[in-house]
């Protein structure tokens, strides 16, 4: 009796371990495979500027929210999600990225939060950062990680526009640790970097 | 030099942020040459990125800029007080690095830097070209100054149609029938001679003075000469209260109405000329940051602008490169038709009808692009010239590691990681001198 029961046992754990292994190997990694999803999703995230009163700064947030929309800023400056990034945190930031050169750095936070975004950065701090890839302490940011070389061939116009842009959509209290410069030692040989799928950021 | 972390060098540099100052002053002061390795730290984390620790104009992020990055090794300056190919002053030296220059990724220094520091700078830079140590620059002679005045403003209408200005910078400044394109510097990039009426973008600055010295002492080492010899004073500086005041409104001071007229009238002349817009679009919306292979430390391997070969595992589906949009018609787009280029850049399907994941393919994003704009884009890939890079197809991830990354996505709830290599995975192979760097 003892016996069969064991044998029972062995047998439906081999079972759930295989039909689970089966099931992780068979299911889609993504739950949605519409493009149109997508993206909707990108533009859906950035806010309209139908809310802002004055009507030229209403018109240069127009260009900005184009210009940062097709340059795909979300593509770093999103939190990561399980199933990629979190709708509701619109440039909050928080994913990180080990590089070869430069230790681990982690998309800012580009809201107009106060404490933890852009809200204290003046317009010159930010646009110094898309057109020369330096803080405003003067710090270099690492362009492997951030494409702020090719930012710099933005039209001063059009910077000034993305700031403008940057400037009225939702603030989102959301802190990124600060860069921790380093040699990364979990770097695969032969990486300049790896993009990680987690958020590195707290709320 | 051995690796250093960028972040470890700044902060050794602020513990001896005094040092280099210290020793600023008495090189100033005794011209003895000696190299502190306190400035060159200095040099290396302010300087290095784009002018390359070796000040040879070429640092990691150079590629992508437009202007080039100066090379200190050649002692040919632009932005001087002094005569056409002539050395720049230590002043100008020192101007550049205290205000930057505007319109390109120079920045402003001051504030960041202390004076000494950046006296410190100039006396390193220099270091770089043999000239500075038989050469002694100075500046021209000063002229008298011509106020600007209707009158001297029309003396400038006339001198600027007589010296040929227009036919770089067009007619009143505004780029109109001008030579287009074929502008070249001395280092072989093509160069855009200026729109007069955006002074904001003026490198050496938007005043009267500065743009009499630009037509006083030239520009060394690209197409804008020196009018020294051709002008008499009076008609260089009625030139500069000419070019002064071409200004137009920046948008940044424009009404509503205005703001709207002016992106109207600027969309009608990228419609005109759908390649200089695309190579706008294909440079600020860094396609080459994934699309040319790099090297460790993210510096373009040369020869392979846009070939792609750069090789990315996404965690979950394997390996993937990046394709080559160059126009060879064999290993680029020179196959493939304006519609297909549209439908990977902005749906995410391949020409063989597979799917594009949402990332790192930023196409969700671009689907937003302008129909317009995304016909520049295709026209500007058209001009690329051809490499010859075959793209290896994707390879899937062996059974564990597929199992574990999914199992890391799906149960542990990350999004899949991307690991980026180094080097080219494309049959162009890595070019030489840069293999060894690529596998550093």
């Amino acid at each position: 009796m003892k016996r069969i029961v064991k044998w029972v046992a062995l047998v439906v754990v081999v079972l759930a371990i295989a039909g689970f292994t089966g099931f992780l190997y068979v299911v889609p990694p993504l739950t949605s495979t519409d493009p149109r999803e997508f993206i909707n999703l990108e533009a859906s995230m950035a806010p309209a500027v139908d809310g802002i009163a004055d009507p030229a700064v209403r018109a240069l947030a127009e260009r900005g929210r184009y210009v940062l929309l097709t340059t795909d800023c979300t593509g770093c400056h999103v939190t990561p999600g399980p199933q990629g990034p979190l709708p509701n945190m619109y440039l909050a930031g928080g994913r990180r990225f080990t590089t070869n050169m430069h230790g681990a750095v982690v998309a800012r936070n580009l809201t107009p939060d106060r404490e933890t975004g852009l809200g204290q950065r003046s317009d010159e701090d930010i646009k110094r950062v898309l057109r020369s890839g330096v803080y405003p302490d003067g710090r270099p940011i690492p362009h492997s990680a951030m494409p702020w070389a090719q930012f710099s061939n933005w039209s001063d116009e059009d910077l000034h526009a993305v700031v403008v842009y940057l400037r009225h959509i939702r603030p989102i209290r959301h802190e990124i640790p600060p860069p921790a410069p380093g040699v990364a030692e979990t770097l695969v040989p032969g990486a300049i970097e790896i993009v990680e799928g987690i958020n590195a950021g707290k709320q | 030099m051995p690796p250093v972390p960028s972040g470890l060098r700044w902060m050794a540099f602020c513990v001896v942020g005094l040092l280099p100052a210290a020793v600023a002053v008495g090189l100033a002061q005794s011209g003895a040459a000696a190299p502190p390795t306190d400035i060159q730290r200095l040099y290396d984390t302010s300087c290095g990125s784009c002018h390359g620790t070796d000040g040879r104009g070429h640092g990691p992020a150079a590629d992508a800029l437009n202007p080039k990055p100066r090379d200190f090794t050649r002692g040919t300056y632009k932005f001087r007080s002094t005569a056409s190919g002539s050395l720049p002053t230590d002043d100008d030296l020192y101007r550049s690095i205290e205000n930057g220059l505007p319109g390109t990724s120079m920045l402003g220094f001051k504030g960041i830097l202390s004076e000494a520091q950046m006296r410190a700078l100039v006396v390193y830079v220099k270091r770089f070209s043999p000239r500075f140590a038989t050469e002694q620059p100075s500046p021209v002679p000063a002229a008298r100054p011509v106020s600007t005045s209707p009158d001297s403003i029309d003396k400038g209408r006339a001198a600027y149609e007589s010296l040929a200005c227009g036919a770089c910078h067009g007619e009143a400044g505004t780029g109109a029938d001008a030579v287009a394109g074929g502008l070249q510097d001395d280092w072989g990039n093509e160069v855009y001679a200026p729109h007069l009426t955006e002074p904001w973008t003026f490198r050496g600055g938007r005043t009267a003075a500065d743009v009499y010295l630009r037509l006083k002492t030239g520009i060394n080492g690209t197409p804008m000469p020196s009018f020294a010899d051709t002008a008499k004073d009076d008609d260089l500086w009625h030139v500069a209260n000419y070019v002064v005041s071409l200004a137009r409104k920046p948008v940044w001071e424009m009404t509503a109405d205005e703001i709207r007229a002016h992106y109207s009238s600027q969309a009608k002349r990228e419609a005109e000329n759908p390649v200089e817009r695309g190579r706008s679009l294909v440079n600020t919306m860094a396609c080459g940051h994934c699309h040319t292979p790099a090297d460790r430390e993210g510096r373009a391997l040369p020869g392979l602008n846009f070939a792609g070969g750069m090789r990315m595992r996404l965690q979950v589906w394997g390996d993937v490169v990046t394709p080559n949009l160059t126009s060879d018609n064999e290993t680029g787009l020179g196959r493939y038709a304006d519609e297909d280029i549209k439908r990977a850049l902005t749906r995410g399907i391949k020409r063989d009808g597979s799917r594009m994941l949402p990332l790192p393919m930023g196409w969700p994003a671009y689907a937003h692009l302008t129909p317009q704009d995304q016909d520049a884009i295709v026209a500007y890939l058209r001009t690329l010239p051809p490499v010859k890079n075959q793209i290896p197809p994707p390879a899937r991830l062996g059974f564990f590691a597929y199992l574990g990354a999914k199992f890391q996505m799906l149960i542990g709830g990350r999004d899949y990681p991307i690991i980026v290599f180094a080097g080219n995975a494309g049959s162009a192979g890595n070019p030489s001198g840069s293999a060894a760097a690529a596998q550093r």
